[in-house]
C-alpha cells in the first residue's frame, strides 16, 4: 500500500515544499480570513476531504427519488422529474440539474451518493447541536475534539505536526490534540441566500435596520460585495483550488465547509445557488488535484441533518432527520446511490415528517478512512468514533 | 421598556459588557469609574509622557536638518524615509493601544468620556508627520486627566496643546500689526480662533460675529509651537497687540508675556452659551439625539452651580431618571462598535498583542518583534506574514477606517457625525455585518449562539433576536447575527 512506501514527508521537507508551493501563483494574492481550510499532512499517496454543508442540506432535492411513487405528491413545487430537468442517475433516483457539472464523474465511476444518512443526533434538529455532533463523530454532546482530528492520531505511521497559525480559526472536526495547519484563500465569501433571509428576519423588528439592509442588498451591490453572487462562486472555488493545490503537495487531509443549505423558504432559488456552489468545489478541487492526485483521492461531503420529506407552506422545508452523503474522486467506486431507501409513503416517514434514517453517516466516513488509510476498524470503532459499529464487511466501502 | 440598570450603564455610558466585568447600577458606580480612570495609567503613548516628547522632539530635528541640507542640494532620502516609517509605525503601535485600553479597561465611563472629550477637542494625526505621535500625547496628557474637572481648565489645556496649535493652524498665524509679520509678510490666520467660538465653546449660530472670530484669532496671536520642547510657547514678537474688543470685552497684552488668552478662554468658558452648548451635547452623545430638556436644564443648573464643573454636570445627568429610561435611542459609533464587540467576545489581551505583532511583521524592514521571531524560528514566509497582517488590520485599524472612524483622525475639526442618521446607512451596515463575520470566525467558532447574545447584550436582547439567534443556520452565523443585531448597534 502507497502510504507504507516511505516517510518521505519529514517534516523539515515538508517545511521546504510548502513555502516553494507558496511561492506559487496559487496564493499571490492578499488573503482575507473568511475562507479557512484546515490541512494535515502525512506520509502515503492517499488523499481525504471532507465538505461540511452547513444549514441542513435537502438530500431529497439534490438527489431526487423520482421513482418513489409518493415522491411528487409531498413536494409539488420542489419535485422534477427526467421530463422536467431532472438527470437520471439510476432509474430511480436523478441528480438535481444544478449539479450538472458532477454528471462527468458520475458517468466516470468518481461519484457516488448515500442516501438516508445521519449521524445518531434526533428529536431536536438544532443546527447548531447537529453541526457538533456531526463533527465530533459521538453519538451525542459529549466529544469535544473532532472526529478527523482524531482519525489522524491512528493514521499507521502518521507524523505528529506541528501548529503554525495561532490566530486563523480551525472548524471543529479537526480541532483536538493532534496539529493540523489552518490556511485562508485569497476570497472573501459573500453571504449565502439562507444567511441573508436570516438577517432580513433579524432586522424585521427595527424598521430603522430593516430599511438600511434592505437598500444595502438592493443598490448598494457594486459598493459592497457581500452579497454577490459571483463572488461567492468565485470566493468557493478560490477555496477549493487552495485545498487541492495544498493536497498535491504533501497535505493529505483537509476540511472546509460550504453554507446555504437552510433553505426555509423559497428552496427552488437558494437550492440552485447551493448545489452550484457544491459543484464548483468538488469539480475545482478534481482541476486542482490533477488526475494522479485526484484518483487516489475521496471527497465525503456531509451535512447535520435532513430536511422535511414534504415541502413547507413557503415553498421551502423544514428541518428534517434522514440526509444525504456525496462521495467523489479516483478512490470511490462510483456511479451508485448506496444506503437502503427507506420509502416515502404511508407510515415510512420517521414522525410523518422526515425521511427515516436507516444508515450512519459516521460508518460512511469510518469506511472511507479505513479504505484510504487503513486504519484498523477497531481503532475507528473505538478512538475516533466510540460506539460505532463497523467492520470490513460494511457496505459503504462498495461505494 | 426598562433595563437592568448594570445593563444599561454598561451600553450606554461604557463599551458594552464583557463577562467577568461588573457593570455600575448607579451615577455613583460611574462617577467612581471616572475617578479611578483618572487615576490610573492610560496605555498610550508607549513611550510614557516624557519618552513621547523625546521620540517626537528627535523625529522633528532629524527632519528640519534633512530639509535644510535638501534645500542647500543635499537631500537625504534615507532619513525621510526612516523617520516617516518610525512615525507610522509608532501611530499604529498607540491606536492599537487606544482600542485595547477601550476593550479592557473596567472604567467604562472614563474611556467614553476620553472619547467624547477627544471627538469635542478634535485634531487629526494626519495634519503632519508628527502629528502622528503628538496626537496620542495630547490625549492623554491634554484632555484625560482634565475631563472631571472645569471646564475652564480643560479648555485651556485642550486649546493651548501643540496638538492643537498644530491642528488649527496656530502656529502659521502671527499678528498683522507684529513684528513677526512686518518681517516675513506673513498674517493671520483665523483658523483656531474661528473652531474656538464655533466649536469648542459658545456653538455654532450662537450670535457671535465674524469681526468676533478676528478679535478671538487676534487675541490668540503670539501663541506658537516650540518644536525643541514640543511645548506651547509665547512669543511677543508674533503678538498683535494693543487693545482687541471680543464680545463686548476688551483684552489688552501686557509686555511681560501676555495673559490675555488665559482670559478670553475663562471668559468663553463662563459663557453661558458654552455651558448651553456642552451640555446638550454630553446628554445629546450619551442618551438621545434630541435629549429631554428636563435633563439638559439639570445640567446647565449644575453647570451654573459649580462654575462649569464638569463631574457635577455629568452627575447632574446620570442622577436624572431619564438618564436610566428609554434604551436604544443612539446608533453606537464604529469605534464603539468594534470596541464593544471585542469586549462581548471577551478578547484576551494577549491576542490584542498577538494581532499588532502581525502587522509589525509585514513591515517591509522587519521590526524587533519580526526580528524576536526571525530568531526563535517561528518567523513565517512573507506571503503568510502578509496575510496575517492583512487579517489583523482587518479586523481592528482598517475595519475602522472603512467604516469611517480611524483612530485619531477626525474628518474635520467639528469630529466625527453623532446622529443616527449618520451612521445608520446601508454601506455602513454592511461593514459591520462582514467585520462580524471576520471576527466571528476568528472568536466565536466555538461559542453558543444563545449564551452569547446573553453575554453580550444582557437583558438588551429581544425575544425576537433571541429566536432569530437560536435558529440561525451555523454558529458561525448565530454568532455573526449576535454582532450585527439592531440591540448590539444600538446603545
Amino acid at each position: 500500500m502507497s502510504q507504507n512506501e516511505s516517510a518521505r514527508n519529514k517534516s523539515s521537507n515538508f517545511r521546504f515544499s510548502r513555502r516553494g508551493f507558496l511561492a506559487g501563483a496559487c496564493c499571490a494574492a492578499a488573503a482575507p480570513v473568511l475562507t479557512p481550510v484546515t490541512f494535515a499532512a502525512m506520509p502515503g499517496d492517499n488523499r481525504f476531504v471532507t465538505i461540511i454543508l452547513r444549514g441542513a442540506m435537502d438530500g431529497l432535492d439534490l438527489v431526487q427519488p423520482y421513482g418513489d411513487p409518493a415522491f411528487a405528491a409531498l413536494r409539488p413545487k420542489l419535485a422534477l422529474t427526467p421530463d422536467t430537468g431532472l438527470l437520471d442517475l439510476d432509474g430511480v433516483f436523478g441528480l438535481n440539474p444544478a449539479a450538472s457539472a458532477l454528471m462527468p464523474l458520475w458517468k466516470a465511476g468518481h461519484l457516488s451518493f448515500v442516501h438516508a444518512v445521519s449521524t445518531p443526533y434526533r428529536d431536536q434538529r438544532s443546527h447548531f447541536d447537529g453541526q457538533d455532533i456531526l463533527e465530533t463523530g459521538g453519538a451525542d454532546k459529549s466529544q469535544k475534539s473532532g472526529w478527523l482530528n482524531r482519525a489522524l492520531a491512528v493514521i499507521p505511521r502518521s507524523d505528529a505536526r506541528k501548529a503554525i497559525d495561532i490566530n486563523t480559526s480551525m472548524e471543529l472536526i479537526l480541532t483536538g490534540p493532534n496539529q493540523v495547519d489552518s490556511w485562508s484563500s485569497q476570497s472573501d465569501f459573500s453571504l449565502a441566500d439562507d444567511e441573508i433571509a436570516f438577517l432580513d428576519r433579524l432586522y424585521s423588528h427595527d424598521p430603522l435596520f430593516a430599511k438600511a439592509f434592505d437598500e444595502a442588498r438592493t443598490t448598494d451591490k457594486a459598493a459592497d460585495l457581500l452579497y454577490a453572487d459571483a463572488k461567492r462562486g468565485s470566493g468557493i472555488a478560490d477555496m477549493a483550488r487552495l485545498a487541492g493545490g495544498m493536497l498535491r503537495e504533501q497535505y493529505r487531509v483537509a476540511s472546509f465547509s460550504i453554507n446555504g443549505w437552510d433553505t426555509h423558504v423559497g428552496q427552488a432559488g437558494q437550492f440552485k445557488k447551493a448545489a452550484g456552489d457544491l459543484a464548483t468545489a468538488i469539480t475545482t478541487l478534481k482541476e486542482a488535484l490533477g488526475d494522479e492526485a485526484w484518483n487516489k483521492t475521496v471527497v465525503l461531503a456531509m451535512t447535520e441533518f435532513g430536511r422535511t420529506a414534504r415541502q413547507n407552506g413557503t415553498n421551502g422545508t423544514d428541518h428534517g432527520t434522514g440526509g444525504l452523503a456525496v462521495l467523489a474522486g479516483g478512490g470511490v467506486a462510483g456511479g451508485k446511490v448506496l444506503g437502503t431507501w427507506p420509502g416515502l409513503g404511508e407510515g415510512k416517514l420517521l414522525d410523518d415528517r422526515d425521511l427515516m434514517p436507516t444508515g450512519d453517516v459516521r460508518e460512511v466516513a469510518a469506511a472511507m478512512l479505513y479504505r484510504q488509510f487503513d486504519i484498523k476498524p477497531s481503532s475507528l470503532t473505538s478512538r475516533v468514533f466510540p460506539g460505532l459499529g463497523f467492520d470490513e464487511g460494511s457496505v459503504f466501502l462498495k461505494g | 421598556m426598562a433595563l437592568a440598570r448594570p445593563t444599561l450603564a454598561a451600553i450606554r455610558y461604557g463599551y458594552g459588557l464583557r463577562p467577568g466585568q461588573d457593570s455600575p447600577s448607579d451615577a455613583d458606580g460611574l462617577m467612581n469609574q471616572l475617578a479611578k480612570g483618572i487615576a490610573a495609567k492610560d496605555r498610550f503613548p508607549r513611550e510614557g509622557l516624557v519618552g513621547r516628547r523625546e521620540t517626537a522632539t528627535r523625529v522633528i530635528s532629524l527632519r528640519a536638518a534633512e530639509a535644510k541640507a535638501a534645500k542647500e542640494g543635499k537631500p537625504n532620502e534615507n532619513i525621510r524615509k526612516e523617520t516617516q516609517r518610525e512615525a507610522q509605525r509608532i501611530y499604529r503601535v498607540d491606536a492599537m493601544s487606544r482600542l485595547a485600553q477601550a476593550i479592557h479597561s473596567p472604567f467604562g465611563f472614563y474611556e467614553r468620556l476620553g472619547s467624547f472629550w477627544m471627538d469635542h477637542f478634535s485634531t487629526s494625526a494626519l495634519k503632519s508627520l508628527p502629528m502622528r505621535m503628538i496626537v496620542p500625547l495630547y490625549e492623554t496628557e491634554a484632555i484625560r486627566p482634565r475631563m472631571a474637572g472645569s471646564f475652564s481648565d480643560l479648555l485651556k489645556s485642550a486649546i493651548l496643546h501643540p496638538a492643537m496649535l498644530i491642528y488649527l493652524d496656530q502656529d502659521q498665524s502671527v499678528g498683522p500689526d507684529s513684528r513677526a509679520a512686518q518681517e516675513s509678510g506673513r498674517g493671520l490666520n483665523e483658523n483656531l480662533g474661528r473652531e474656538l467660538l464655533e466649536l469648542h465653546t459658545l456653538g455654532a449660530e450662537s450670535g457671535y460675529t465674524q469681526e468676533d472670530v478676528r478679535a478671538a484669532a487676534l487675541i490668540l496671536t503670539g501663541l506658537t509651537v516650540d518644536n525643541r520642547a514640543l511645548q506651547m510657547v509665547y512669543r511677543p514678537r508674533r503678538a498683535q497687540g494693543g487693545t482687541i474688543t471680543l464680545l463686548g470685552r476688551e483684552y489688552q497684552d501686557d509686555e511681560a508675556g501676555s495673559q490675555d488668552h488665559m482670559r478670553m478662554l475663562e471668559d468663553l468658558a463662563a459663557d453661558p452659551r458654552t455651558a448651553a452648548h456642552i451640555c446638550r451635547k454630553l446628554a445629546a452623545h450619551f442618551i438621545s439625539d434630541s435629549p429631554p430638556a428636563e435633563i439638559t436644564d439639570v445640567m446647565i443648573a449644575a453647570w451654573k452651580e459649580s462654575d462649569g464643573n464638569l463631574g457635577d454636570v455629568y452627575r447632574a445627568m446620570l442622577d436624572h431618571p431619564l438618564a436610566w429610561e428609554n434604551p436604544g435611542q443612539k446608533i453606537k459609533q464604529p469605534f464603539e462598535f468594534v470596541v464593544s464587540g471585542f469586549r462581548a467576545l471577551n478578547l484576551p489581551d494577549t491576542n490584542m498583542a498577538a494581532l499588532l505583532a502581525d502587522m509589525e511583521a509585514d513591515d517591509d524592514d522587519v521590526g524587533p518583534v519580526g526580528k524576536a521571531m526571525q530568531m526563535a524560528g517561528t518567523a513565517k514566509s512573507a506571503e503568510q506574514r502578509r496575510r496575517r497582517a492583512n487579517e489583523a488590520n482587518a479586523l481592528t485599524l482598517g475595519a475602522l477606517q472603512k467604516m469611517g472612524q480611524p483612530i485619531w483622525q477626525p474628518p474635520s475639526p467639528a469630529g466625527v457625525p453623532d446622529t443616527t442618521a449618520a451612521w445608520l446607512t446601508p454601506a455602513q451596515l454592511s461593514e459591520r455585518i462582514d467585520w462580524s463575520r471576520r471576527v466571528a470566525k476568528i472568536l466565536g467558532q466555538r461559542l453558543e449562539p444563545a449564551d452569547f447574545l446573553h453575554a453580550a447584550l444582557g437583558d438588551a436582547a429581544s425575544p425576537e433576536t433571541a429566536r432569530v439567534i437560536a435558529q440561525a443556520p451555523s454558529r458561525l452565523h448565530g454568532i455573526t447575527m449576535v454582532l450585527s443585531s439592531p440591540e448590539f448597534n444600538r446603545r
